[in-house]
């Protein structure tokens, strides 16, 4: 089943359209990755996808309702099955990380008492291996562990489906691996839908299931990243078998 | 250009050098830009051995952009890494002046102007409807008590009040020094020396203090405020709180504008006091007059409005200073070059508005 379906979406920033007339659904349960390379508007369509950037036209559904960025209904029903990871993390500076971690629970179930806040936050943070750094302050932490505490916070209320923007840029290959890791274990014992930004070709082979590109204003591939090998698209072997076009001669 | 040889001829021949980089080239443009007009003008590269990207650059648009001027003699070396290299179509060295812009200088001018306006009222229009939000948002709040960070108000509370109530103390005793002493000359005068008490009581609480403030917590809490929430938005942390289902502008407005609320009567009172004691000082000192004196002659004129009246103002003034650094701290473009700016110009709009507001005031009471 696809848990999110798009229609015609062409994204963008004010009168400029980055991606245009985009059809696309990414299934539930798998990790599909974005990708593209640098420019190609893969961070502008997963704002999009998490409700922060309105379509400049047509439009997705959610778990089969259509999003609607009008509603402010719509959009919180969006927000309360989502969560989404940022690139540097954007945890509160002004926040420990147990705070941070808290922080959405404490949001949206005030009337919870602090020791279930506690158990949900220490679970979360369990569950990124960073318990024993929950009262340290984001800038006491290093890239890495921002990453997963960020990650932490992304999945303490349980989303269906979680955004991560490029998790592995910046990272060391022994953290970006551990980071993969974490998110097939996500995938694998919850369940998790995943849906990765990234240009990591390491990262993509590793985790994704299945595979947007975009390129030139448009998606160039949807499908099984197994089925890519047999693409003979020169720009999908140029990108992902790093095999320039002269070797497709 | 001293390895450049000229040959007479029908076409000129400038031999040029074996070192032909960026900065021998300057040499040779400004060479073929004094003959220009002499006729044809052959360049002769047998001797170029080293090269950069500017000579490949320059060779490659040779032909489209300097008429009259022709290469010979290109060594192969050269000629390969010109064909290799990567240029930008339509683009010529020296560069061809612009098209001229469509319309006439009249209505490019009304245009732009338009653009600017259009711009502005837009601005405002946003601004408004979050004037409007956040009155929205602190009813909501205060009813369900909802969507706040527990604590923030007293974090906040502490930092404009608490933190801002030195400098305005300081600066409101000087401003009630400074006034004592330039109006005492003139009440001396016409020998009307008692009204000092009775000008710096009304001009303290009814004008100055409120100003003053207005003023202190722009520079101190505004730009504070906006360089707080600008710095957040560039980082992807008001980003963050939408997509966990948080409505920034109240988690990051409404603990402020509570803040704002709560501590501007406790600066206004302490700024009073400050003010009035500059005067009685100034008094004591210039005329002997003794500070019970002093307020005896300030409340036959001063009341518990005045008081009100200049605490209603500060008030205002607080929730404009933090709605409109809310505004400039929220909606900043994405890089860090913007918090800067943004945070100069929610100063530049904070105290602009204080003195509107006070404009506004200065009609509807007097």
């Amino acid at each position: 089943m696809d848990i999110i379906t798009a229609r015609d979406l062409t994204v963008g920033y004010g009168r400029t359209e980055v991606l245009r007339d985009l059809a696309f659904a990414i299934p539930e349960g798998l990790i599909t990755a974005v990708v593209g390379v640098s420019g190609s508007g893969k961070s502008t369509l997963l704002k999009t996808l998490a409700g922060l950037l309105p379509p400049l036209g047509g439009g997705f559904e959610f778990a089969g309702s259509p999003v609607d960025y009008r509603s402010e209904a719509s959009l919180g029903r969006l927000y309360a099955r989502i969560g989404v990871l940022y690139q540097d993390g954007a945890l509160l500076n002004g926040l420990s990380l147990y705070e941070n971690v808290a922080l959405p629970v404490r949001m949206h179930y005030p009337e919870l008492p602090e020791a279930v806040v506690r158990d949900m936050v220490h679970a979360g943070l369990a569950q990124v291996e960073m318990a024993g750094s929950a009262e340290k302050f984001p800038s006491e932490l290093s890239g890495g562990m921002r990453k997963r505490g960020a990650l932490a916070r992304a999945l303490v209320l349980d989303p269906h489906v979680v955004f991560c923007d490029e998790p592995s840029s910046g990272l060391d290959p022994i953290t970006s691996r551990l980071l993969d890791d974490l998110l097939l274990r996500l995938k694998e014992s919850f369940k998790m839908t995943l849906v990765v930004v990234t240009h990591e070709l390491r990262s993509i082979e590793r985790v994704a299931d299945r595979v947007l590109l975009l390129n030139d204003g448009g998606l160039r591939y949807a499908g099984d990243y197994a089925d890519l090998a047999a693409s003979d698209d020169g720009f999908i072997r140029t990108f992902f078998l790093r095999k320039g076009h002269h070797d497709d001669a | 250009m001293s390895e450049t040889a000229s040959t007479p001829g029908p076409s000129e021949i400038l031999r040029l050098p074996k070192r032909l980089r960026a900065a021998e080239l300057v040499a040779v443009l400004g060479d073929l830009g004094r003959r220009s007009g002499d006729g044809p003008v052959i360049l002769d590269f047998r001797d170029v051995e080293e090269f950069d990207s500017a000579t490949l650059a320059f060779l490659g648009h040779l032909s489209d952009c300097q008429p009259g001027v022709s290469a010979a003699n290109v060594p192969e070396a050269l000629a390969r890494a010109e064909a290799a290299f990567a240029r930008r179509p339509d683009v010529c060295w020296p560069e061809k002046p612009a098209a001229p812009p469509s319309g006439t200088r009249s209505s490019r001018f009304f245009q732009a102007m338009a653009d600017r306006f259009l711009a502005r009222v837009r601005a405002l229009g946003m601004f408004l409807a979050m004037f409007g939000d956040e009155v929205f948002h602190i009813g909501r709040y205060l009813r369900r008590r909802r969507g706040v960070y527990p604590g923030e108000t007293w974090n906040q509370m502490f930092f404009m009040g608490y933190l801002s109530f030195p400098i305005v103390c300081l600066l409101l005793f000087l401003v009630g020094v400074t006034i004592s002493i330039t109006s005492a000359e003139q009440l001396r005068i016409f020998g009307a020396e008692v009204y000092i008490a009775d000008l710096v009581g009304y001009a303290m609480l009814r004008e100055l203090v409120p100003l003053m403030t207005g003023v202190i917590l722009a520079g101190k809490v505004g730009a504070a405020v906006t360089a707080e929430l600008a710095s957040m938005t560039v980082l992807e942390e008001v980003d963050a709180l939408r997509t966990m289902g948080v409505v920034p502008e109240r988690f990051l407005m409404v603990p402020r504008l509570i803040a704002i609320t709560l501590v501007v009567p406790l600066l206004v009172a302490m700024a009073d006091v400050a003010g009035i004691f500059g005067g009685v000082v100034v008094a004591r000192v210039t005329f002997g007059m003794l500070p019970s004196a002093f307020i005896d002659q300030m409340l036959n004129t001063v009341d518990w409005t005045d008081f009100a009246w200049g605490l209603i103002k500060t008030v205002v003034f607080g929730w404009a200073v933090v709605v409109g650094a809310g505004f400039k701290g929220l909606t900043v473009g994405r890089s860090a070059e913007e918090v800067g700016r943004a945070t100069t110009q929610s100063v530049v709009l904070s105290i602009t508005m204080i003195i509107v507001i006070d404009c506004i005031f200065a009609f509807v009471l007097y």
